[in-house]
């Protein structure tokens, strides 16, 4: 779910930083695992160190550092257990990024439908299965997927997210909006999805010829100007009103 | 009555002091400390939701309350049309877990596997309670009943009396001198900033709960007491949202960004 604008996802987008982190992690396993012992005395600081273990498998896995990311999942595992879910998932992961055909992919995508038949409310594995169908380039079974999953769980903003990019990739906007109106519902002061909101919006507008293109850019407008009012520099909301600004003043002026 | 005026004195073996206060403070600590961590040992978390029906009945409720909340991010038509589908959902039953079952008294939570183990896990939290309270205060009352102890340095009103000398019965006595047993209940109700600096803070030991529930969003939150019936919050949630009054906040958000930008001369 890399394109999903979650704020606490950003950092990954940051190809070089993700390199740098990326190139401690022998540093930072090796540390790990000579502190085990003071790690089990300790449990608040334990907890803190597994979660930098996490964002550095997730870092090793963007920059190609398989072996380091199967170390991570090792120590987690061995913390946590085989059977906790979020284990499970990254697990998963882990075998996704090592997968060399998409017949090894298949193979992953079964594991996940086993683990599903155990607990079907498993979340994670839930949207990992998602995120490789549509890595596996097929989004309508994504779509449908994650619109089970959403009705299960209507008050996650990340699946909202997901499932308006996975709208907008097929080019069906009105669905998209729908789906961020929701996620905003959920957060409604992030300006990141009001942006995003505005932008397939924009698209919408762009892409239809009808008489409510008009209508769809004013909606737009106050989105991008309401990211803006909530994050003072968020140069996203100003491209977004640089790109419709003109637009709509072409359409009047016709 | 008390002379007025005149200082009472009572000759207290400073020992005391020793053999009373102290041990009392230090048991009272103690067994708050044993207390919290008891607590922490059987303390489990709340389950999450079994099957999906489950976790769409839980959080259906709340998706419901996210609207009402943050209505304001919606244009008046995408609001009406979440308004009307969500209302007419929850009239209907359509979040209901088994919507067969709806309209029936709710089942006893005494044979309900689930709501057994909720109650059980309340009864424990009360049990860590009231046993060693009981447990201290029959100590008490057997070691260290009826003797004074302390000397307040600054004077008191009469109805403090009873809260400063239970178990000393005597009406002359100045409300300054404070009994044993008072002693105890002042350690009760008065160490919780102690125990907040003993043990970091009250949330520290549930930390590891915490951060658990943290991993798997939104799944194991229950708004659902055991014993609640589902169909009555919604009917309830429901007419919430009818009466809602809905506004905008974008409207007028460009000029609100305008007078903003407006307002700083440096621009």
């Amino acid at each position: 779910m890399q394109t999903t604008p979650e704020p606490h996802l950003a950092n990954g987008s940051n190809l070089i930083t993700t390199f740098h982190l990326a190139q401690k992690a022998p540093l930072i396993l090796k540390r790990q695992s000579s502190s085990v012992e003071t790690v089990a005395s300790s449990p608040v600081r334990g907890i803190e160190n597994y979660g930098v273990v996490e964002q550095l498998l997730f870092s090793c896995l963007q920059s190609g550092d398989d072996k380091s990311a199967l170390l991570c999942t090792e120590q987690l595992a061995a913390r946590f257990g085989m059977t906790d879910e979020r284990i499970i998932g990254l697990r998963g992961m882990y075998e996704e990024a090592v997968a060399e055909n998409p017949t090894r992919l298949e193979e992953c995508l079964q594991t996940y439908d086993l683990a599903l038949s155990e607990n079907p409310v498993n979340l994670p594995v839930l949207k990992r299965r998602i995120a490789l169908l549509r890595s596996l380039s097929r989004p309508v079974d994504a779509i449908s997927s994650l619109i089970n999953l959403l009705d299960a769980v209507p008050t996650d903003a990340e699946a909202w997210c997901e499932l308006a990019d996975l709208y907008h990739s097929q080019g069906m906007s009105s669905q998209a909006a729908f789906c961020l109106e929701e996620a905003l519902l959920i957060v409604p002061n992030s300006w990141n999805i009001h942006a995003f909101l505005g932008e397939i919006l924009y698209s919408g507008a762009c892409a239809s010829e009808t008489t409510d293109c008009s209508q769809l850019l004013e909606v737009s407008i106050h989105h991008f100007s309401r990211s803006i009012e909530l994050c003072t520099d968020y140069l996203r909301g100003f491209y977004g009103l640089v790109s419709v600004g003109p637009l709509i003043f072409y359409l009047d002026w016709c | 009555m008390a002379l007025q005026g005149v200082e009472q004195t009572i000759l207290r073996d400073p020992a005391l002091f020793y053999w009373i206060v102290f041990p009392i403070t230090v048991v009272m600590i103690l067994t708050g400390i044993l207390r919290h961590y008891a607590t922490v040992l059987m303390n489990n978390p709340p389950k999450p939701a079994s099957t999906l029906a489950e976790s769409r009945e839980r959080l259906g409720l709340i998706r419901g309350v996210n609207l009402r909340n943050n209505s304001s991010v919606l244009s008046k038509e995408s609001f009406e049309m979440r308004k009307n589908y969500l209302v007419s959902a929850y009239q209907s039953g359509a979040f209901l877990k088994d919507p067969a079952s709806r309209g029936q008294p709710p089942a006893n939570p005494m044979t309900d596997p689930a709501g057994m183990e909720a109650m059980m896990g309340m009864m424990k939290g009360n049990m860590m309670m009231m046993i060693p309270q009981t447990l201290i205060m029959s100590w008490i009352n057997a070691f260290f009943s009826g003797f004074v102890i302390l000397k307040l340095p600054f004077p008191l009103t009469i109805r403090f009396k009873s809260m400063l000398q239970s178990g000393v019965m005597t009406r002359d006595l100045d409300v300054r001198w404070v009994s044993s047993l008072s002693w105890y209940f002042l350690n009760l109700f008065g160490l919780q900033s102690v125990f907040g600096f003993i043990l970091g803070s009250d949330n520290a030991a549930n930390h590891m709960a915490s951060q658990m529930a943290s991993m798997n969003p939104a799944a194991g939150i229950n708004p659902f007491q055991p014993g609640q019936d589902p169909d009555k919050l919604y009917q309830s949630e429901a007419e919430n949202l009818e009466v809602i009054e809905h506004f905008c906040i974008l409207d007028g958000v460009e000029e609100r960004v305008l007078a903003h930008y407006a307002g700083r001369k440096s621009y």
